[in-house]
Formats: C-alpha cells, structure tokens, sequence
C-alpha cells in the first residue's frame, strides 16, 4: 500500500473515553477484509487497545491534579496493523514486568501480559518527556 | 448489573462489558453481598460480549472474598471470548464454570 491508512486521535487519558474508543479500533479492524475471517484477532486487537489506553488512564498521570493528553494512531499497511499510543505522563516499560506465575490466580497486573500475547510486536520508548508504546499485528496468513 | 436472588442463591448478571469501567463496582458488591456468610453466588456472564484483565481481577478479588466468607462463586455462561482469557491465564482451573443457568444453580445443592 502506498499510502497506509491513518487515522490519530488526540484525547485525554480517562476512563470515560475507553468504551468508545474501544469501539472505534474493534469497528475499525472488523472492517479490514484480512481480519474478516478472524474474529479472535479482532478481539486481541481491541483487548490490547483496551489495556494499554487503561494503563495509561489510571497510572501515567497519577498523583497529578489533571488528566492528561494521549495520542492514539492507528496505521494499516499491506500487511499489518499499527497502533500507537503516545502519552507524556510517568514511563512505565512493560519489558519490565514480569511474566505472571498463572499457577497463582491474581486479581491484577495482566494487561500488559495481554498486549504481549495478542499483539506481535509491542514496543515502548520514552523521549522528551513523551512515551510511546508500538503495538502490531500482522494480518493473518501474510 | 443486575442482582438477583433465586433459591438462596444470588446471581449476579454483568453488562455488555466487564472491563475496567465496572471491575471496581463489581468488587465492591460482591463484599457486600459477601457480608452474609456462606453466599452462595453466581456470575452469569451471558451478556457479557467483553471482558479484560480488570474484569478477570474483579473474578479473581469477588472469588477470595467469598471464600473468606465460607461463600462460594461460580460462573455461568461466559463467552468465547471470555472463555480464551480464562483458559490463557489458567482461570479456567480457578472457578467453576457452567454453560448452563441451571447446571450452575444446582452445582450449589
């Protein structure tokens, strides 16, 4: 694709926006023809969305007086998907948490275990104050 | 959520999501629910097209605070997606899982 497609959305950190951009990555990615025969895809999409925009809503401004800003940005190559969540709260690089022991039953701290299980790729990078975590999904048999 | 009490039994149904919107109310009623001891409590999950780490915790928290009550909690008619999460994160071990209202119901007799 010479042009991939783009959509950024520019909002605040808060859990009243979860639902309704929960829906808008879920509808988006339903309407991709290489997910139309995947719907278990389509919900680790949207599930890593969901913890990731969570993350970022109860713990990158904590302790602040005010929500902060987040940059979501979704890019749809050939042959996969890219999301970009941008916040310029506290970092936090979920390469250091660990991996949960199942054989324990927690009551949290599994959304990043998540994004790492339905996502291929999840990168985190802090610069200039900004934190960016890259999540990606190839599209299924590409 | 709706509760409701059938047969000594209180029955929980959760919304169209059971994320991190609703995990901490869902927590917050079982512990009053869990107040009497010895609940009997079922989670019926039918409507509940969604659900993510928060509303796997909010499970996990409901399912120890009724077991520090003598209580004891079931799940009924999850998802499929719920059903990927529980088996990921081994959960599946954890509760008691119905397909059935009914086979949940009577699990408590």
């Amino acid at each position: 694709m010479d042009n991939p497609i783009k959509v950024k959305i520019d909002s605040t950190a808060d859990l009243l926006l979860l639902r309704p951009l929960d829906l808008f990555v879920r509808q988006l990615v339903q309407q991709l023809p290489a997910f139309s025969d995947h719907p278990s895809d389509v919900d680790g999409i949207e599930l890593a969305f969901n913890e990731a925009y969570t993350n970022v809503s109860r713990h990158a401004y904590k302790g602040l007086n005010t929500k902060g800003p987040i940059s979501i940005e979704i890019i749809v190559y050939d042959d996969r998907l890219e999301i970009y969540l941008e916040d310029r709260g506290t970092s936090f690089d979920p390469a250091n948490v660990k991996t949960p022991d199942l054989d324990v039953p927690r009551d949290g701290g599994l959304g990043v275990w998540f994004i790492k299980k339905f996502m291929d790729q999840a990168l985190y990078s802090t610069c200039d104050g900004k934190n960016v975590l890259l999540m990606m999904k190839r599209f299924p048999n590409s | 959520m709706e509760i409701e009490k059938k047969d000594g039994i209180t029955i929980i149904s959760t919304d169209e999501r059971l994320d991190a919107v609703v995990a901490p109310k869902l927590k917050d009623t079982v512990k009053k629910i869990a107040e009497e001891t010895s609940t009997k409590l079922i989670i019926d999950l039918e409507k509940t097209k969604f659900i993510d780490s928060s509303g796997c915790g909010a499970l996990v928290a409901s399912l120890r605070t009724l077991i520090k009550n003598q209580g004891d909690m079931k799940i009924a008619r999850p998802s499929p997606q719920a059903q990927t999460l529980f088996q990921l994160t081994r959960l599946h071990r954890v509760f008691e899982i119905y397909e059935d209202m009914d086979q949940a119901i009577k699990s408590f007799s």
